[in-house]
């Protein structure tokens, strides 16, 4: 599909000395909604950013934005906003000079920098200089630099660093509404439950390569499919009970059951039926934190291996 | 770059000259640039003195004196304007802002030589009028075969305004080398090993060919030869010569530091 | 003590400041290389200068009109006149003048051998300096002043006892009055005993310096001996010692060394050449210096700039220095545990660079028909030790600029631009020798004074001045001066710091 708004990688490799950076990093990111981008320390992420931003030059593959190669963009900041490094600043310059300098490498009005700087919270500390913001206010600023060409398409790097908890409730408000204005958004993060709320795709990479490319509401479906607590004071007639069903049980704890392959309606009218007393019947809701632990079980090895050779750049 | 792009490349100038006129450092440098020649060119024009006719000094060169010393601010002027953004990872969002890496170049080294060339005017001018003030004081009279100072003079002219590019290509030389080390205290230190060891070495080699040598393919000694208003036949380099020898060593610079931007992962 | 340890293992673990030391002495020894390619244009000249007793390197050629001495005895002269042809610098090749240097010396000379560096004493009169008493190259003292005429003749006297030699000098032949004594070192029985002239070059001052050649005729009357004196085949013989007039002078447009016998035990003796230590400027030539040798330190001082400037300035811009003040919160004591880190490594590669530069640059100069000028071994220890101690200053100069300036571009020139090029302006002859002197004296560059191994002699003409490598403090003085320089800067950087915050 050529899309005209999205992102889109295609068979990327990148290697860095010994380490494969980015081993076939194939996905897309469709516009309307928020594509999570997930994946331990050194899986590929920032590197595959990069690439797509023509900071580094892939060995094999390529990165469209909108269609065409970013460095072929003449004013690349109205086709995909981004954010890398917020602490990517010269600290004696104003957080509005800074914005200026961008505006006016892509032809954009002053105007839009004072536009972005009140749509960020910025407006009272547009002055000052940028050396000495929070790092919280570097986000922002890295986050107004992402919104200045009002691209059709963003890409953020870890956006929630060094957030506070009102900092990263306003981060997840702006995302959702950037994809319902129909903008293609990739978020990364290596903290899954970031992601929670947000999200509506997540792409899960591992070892420089696409682990997963799934819509989040089919992954919890997969992942929560029939877990469900049963509390009882027979535990041992409630197994036996249950077990004729075909359904997997598992003692968790002293008077609790996990039960798989079986719905809490039936569960609970098995019992009855069979007058097993029960204190209480819950369907376990799973997190996206298991669901992702689930789906990458085995890239977990890779997590200690992948962060000592400290590929993330 | 795919063919000339004027609208990405006067934006890109645009950029850059916001940039160098928001950063505080910069502004400090230029006014030493200009306070530093014309001091030390008054201070030479009132310092050396010339006592009788045939004193054998070249009073263009006295009052332009500064020059030698202020192309150090010049240079450092072009490393900040490169060495400070890969200090901070700036460099990332500037070229994530314009991706055509040659044409960031093509506007670092325009905007880089249009404020020196400013600068560098003002700061020549003032020190030919100090020299225009002061020389005669010094003994620098018609009674010793000197005429008073002045640009309506070819020889004085051509040597102000060669100072001026002289400045101007020494900021060049040192953008293209910062560009190519990619760090800013690295960059100041190759710069300034090839301006000055170019003379330390004519200095220890006792081999006049060699030496003359030397003073040709230094790109200080041939450069400020630009200068040279008496004895041009005696120079081992001619004025318009010596400044295209720095002007090649300037390219080259250029050059190389763009072919390492364009290739590099940034 | 522990803030030390913490700063050297902050040094050592970063791999290109530990390369840039290294590289620092590398590219130094290298630029020695680069520096001394080039060959003699006239090797058949001189290769090696002959050394004195005391080590330092001598011009020893002259005119000597001698016999053999064995045991005690004297030798009595009445000098009537010195004169002299001086080559005419501007009347082209082989226009001539006559006129005498002021060094051109005639005069008695008792001398261990004929070997060129071998001990002597002389009485002479000289061009401009009255009778001179001079012994051994370096030793020099006045008699009676005054130009010798045929009205107006001075009469010189040796007296040799044993190993002690006395010279006297008298303007009647009846009253005499002792100018000074020398020992000769080895109790030679023979020695050679006789008259001599030299002229040593004209020098004129102008345009850098220059010379030219000059030559010299003594009038000698009365020669009168005592003791035991060899009767060789007609006595007397005469001949240019070192074969021609050395590094210092060469013989003026249609002239020759000789002598003849005049009557009254007469000799008129013409020559040219000098008995004197060599200096540098004009009368040296192209011969290589220790100096020469030790050009790779600018290379050195660049590169140890840049790594001492980023030892301090990486901190302020990764933010480690906040991190470094809390391990160690006395901020003075960081400061001085830096510096000390960066001098002593300075300190090595200077001192490890100058020890490889000087026996490498004399086998090049030996490969290249260059004659060097040999210093004394503690003059050679000095400039060894000199430029580790320049380096290590420089090193702690850099570091507090670059704590003063915190941008590692600003600070790196700043240092450069303050130690290297004020020695360039100076020594390139690019400013007259009197702003020139000032600004040795001033800059931070007074301290490559500590590098100066050329001596300065009052009894050799020469142009010492910063355009021949002469430097107005003395070494340890000018080294003073760059270190007051880098306390100063140091003493500022503390107080910045103690102020600033982090």
């Amino acid at each position: 599909m050529r899309d005209d708004v999205g992102i889109e990688m295609a068979g990327l490799r990148k290697r860095f000395g010994a380490t494969q950076a980015l081993d076939g990093m194939t996905f897309a990111v469709r516009p309307g909604r928020v594509t999570g981008f997930v994946g331990p320390n050194g899986a590929g992420k920032s590197t595959t950013m990069r690439v797509v931003l023509g900071l580094d030059a892939p060995d094999a593959g390529r990165a469209l934005v909108g269609g065409r190669p970013y460095r072929s963009l003449r004013s690349p900041l109205t086709r995909l906003g981004s954010l890398l490094d917020a602490g990517a600043l010269q600290p004696s310059r104003t957080a509005r000079n800074h914005l200026l300098w961008l505006a006016h490498s892509q032809g954009l009005p002053a105007r839009r920098v004072d536009q972005v700087l009140e749509q960020v919270g910025l407006a009272d500390a547009a002055r000052r200089r940028a050396g000495g913001f929070s790092l919280g206010m570097r986000q922002r600023l890295g986050i107004a630099a992402a919104l200045l060409g009002d691209p059709p398409a963003l890409m953020l790097d870890e956006p929630f660093n060094g957030l506070d908890p009102e900092g990263i409730r306003w981060i997840r408000g702006l995302l959702t509404s950037l994809a319902v204005e129909g903008r293609a958004v990739l978020v990364s993060s290596h903290l899954m439950g970031e992601l929670e709320d947000v999200a509506d795709h997540l792409v899960v990479v591992g070892r420089g390569r696409v682990v997963a490319d799934t819509g989040v509401r089919e992954l919890l479906a997969g992942v929560a499919a029939g877990r469900v607590m049963l509390r009882t004071s027979e535990p041992l007639a409630a197994a036996e009970v249950l077990s004729h069903t075909g359904a997997t049980v598992q003692v968790t704890g002293p008077g609790t059951l996990g039960i798989t392959g079986l719905p809490g309606e039936a569960i609970v009218a098995r019992l009855t039926a069979a007058a097993v007393p029960f204190a209480e019947v819950a369907t376990h809701r799973a997190t996206l934190e298991e669901a992702y632990l689930t789906l990458t079980g085995d890239a977990v090895q890779y997590r200690s291996a992948d962060s000592a050779a400290g590929v993330e750049r | 770059m795919s063919g000339v792009d004027t609208i990405g490349f006067r934006r890109a100038c645009r950029a850059e000259w916001t940039k160098l006129r928001t950063e505080a450092g910069h502004g400090w440098l230029l006014l030493g640039l200009v306070l530093v020649t014309v001091g030390v060119g008054a201070a030479v024009s009132a310092g050396v003195p010339c006592p009788a006719s045939g004193c054998g000094q070249d009073q263009v060169r006295l009052s332009l004196a500064g020059v030698s010393v202020s192309q150090v601010l010049a240079a450092v002027t072009a490393v900040l304007l490169v060495g400070g953004e890969y200090g901070t990872g700036l460099i990332r969002t500037t070229l994530v802002a314009l991706p055509r890496r040659g044409t960031v170049l093509a506007a670092k080294a325009t905007v880089l030589s249009g404020t020196v060339l400013a600068v560098g005017s003002v700061a020549v001018l003032a020190s030919i009028l100090a020299g225009h003030l002061l020389l005669p004081g010094a003994g620098y009279t018609p009674a010793h075969g000197y005429t008073q100072l002045s640009l309506a003079d070819g020889p004085t002219l051509r040597a102000a305004a060669g100072s001026v590019l002289y400045l101007v290509l020494v900021g060049l030389l040192t953008l293209g080398v910062a560009v190519a080390v990619r760090d800013a205290a690295v960059a100041a230190g190759v710069v300034l090993a090839l301006l000055y060891l170019f003379p330390l070495l004519s200095h220890v080699v006792t081999e006049p060919h060699l030496q003359r040598l030397l003073a040709r393919l230094g790109p200080m000694p041939a450069g400020l030869a630009i200068q040279a208003t008496t004895n041009l036949s005696h120079l081992p380099i001619g004025p318009w010569a010596g400044l295209g020898v720095l002007a090649l060593w300037a390219a080259t610079a250029l050059f190389l530091g763009g072919t390492i931007l364009r290739l590099r992962d940034a | 003590m522990r803030a030390l340890h913490a700063e050297w293992t902050k040094f050592r673990t970063v791999r290109g400041w530990v390369l840039g030391s290294v590289g620092a002495m590398l590219a130094s020894v290298l630029f020695l290389l680069v520096g001394t390619a080039s060959s003699n244009q006239h090797p058949q000249g001189v290769t090696a200068l002959p050394v004195g007793p005391g080590g330092e390197a001598v011009n020893d050629s002259f005119y000597f009109v001698h016999r053999a001495l064995t045991g005690d005895g004297s030798i009595t002269v009445l000098v009537t006149a010195l004169t002299g042809v001086l080559a005419d610098p501007a009347g082209g090749p082989g226009g001539s003048t006559s006129g005498v240097t002021p060094w051109s010396k005639a005069g008695i000379l008792v001398k261990e051998s004929l070997d060129q560096g071998s001990p002597y004493a002389a009485m002479m009169v000289t061009g401009a300096h009255g009778v001179r008493m001079q012994n051994d190259f370096t030793h020099d003292r006045a008699g009676l002043a005054g130009s010798p005429s045929t009205t107006e003749p001075r009469w010189l006297r040796l007296v040799r006892t044993g190993r002690t030699v006395i010279g006297l000098d008298s303007s009647d032949g009846v009253r005499w009055a002792e100018v000074g004594t020398a020992r000769l070192p080895e109790p030679a029985t023979t020695v050679q005993v006789g008259l001599f002239v030299a002229a040593p070059a004209a020098v004129q001052a102008s345009g850098g310096g220059s010379s030219s050649p000059a030559t010299a005729t003594g009038d000698f009357r009365r020669v009168t001996l005592s003791g035991a004196w060899g009767q060789a085949a007609g006595g007397w013989q005469g001949g240019q010692v070192g074969g021609d007039a050395g590094t210092s002078g060469s013989y003026a447009p249609g002239t020759v060394g000789g002598w003849t016998a005049t009557t009254g035990e007469g000799f008129t003796v013409t020559g040219a050449g000098d008995i004197a230590p060599v200096v540098g400027g004009p009368a040296l030539g192209p011969a290589f210096t220790v100096e020469t040798f030790l050009v790779g330190t600018f290379v050195g001082l660049i590169v140890l700039t840049v790594v001492a400037v980023q030892f301090v300035t990486t901190e302020y811009r990764r933010g480690l220095l906040g991190q470094t003040l809390a391990a160690t919160p006395h901020r003075s004591r960081t400061l001085a545990a830096k510096a000390t880190v960066v001098a002593t490594v300075a300190f090595a590669v200077g001192a490890a660079a100058a020890t490889m530069s000087i026996p490498l640059g004399e086998l090049r100069a030996h490969a290249t028909h260059f004659a060097v000028l040999t210093v004394p071994t503690a003059v050679q220890a000095r400039a060894v030790l000199g430029t580790g101690l320049l380096l290590a200053a420089t090193a702690v100069l850099s570091l507090a600029l670059g704590v003063v300036l915190r941008r590692s571009a600003t600070a790196i020139t700043a240092v450069v631009a303050a130690t290297v090029f004020p020695y360039l302006l100076a020594s390139g002859g690019m400013l007259p020798s009197g702003p020139a002197e000032w600004v040795l004296r001033l800059t931070p560059a007074a301290g490559f004074a500590v590098q100066q191994t050329l001596p300065r002699h009052d009894q050799v003409l020469s142009v010492y001045a910063p355009s021949s490598g002469y430097f107005p403090l003395s070494p340890w003085g000018g080294l003073a001066v760059l270190g007051a320089w880098s306390v100063l800067a140091l003493a500022a950087a503390a107080v910045l710091l103690r102020r600033r915050d982090a």
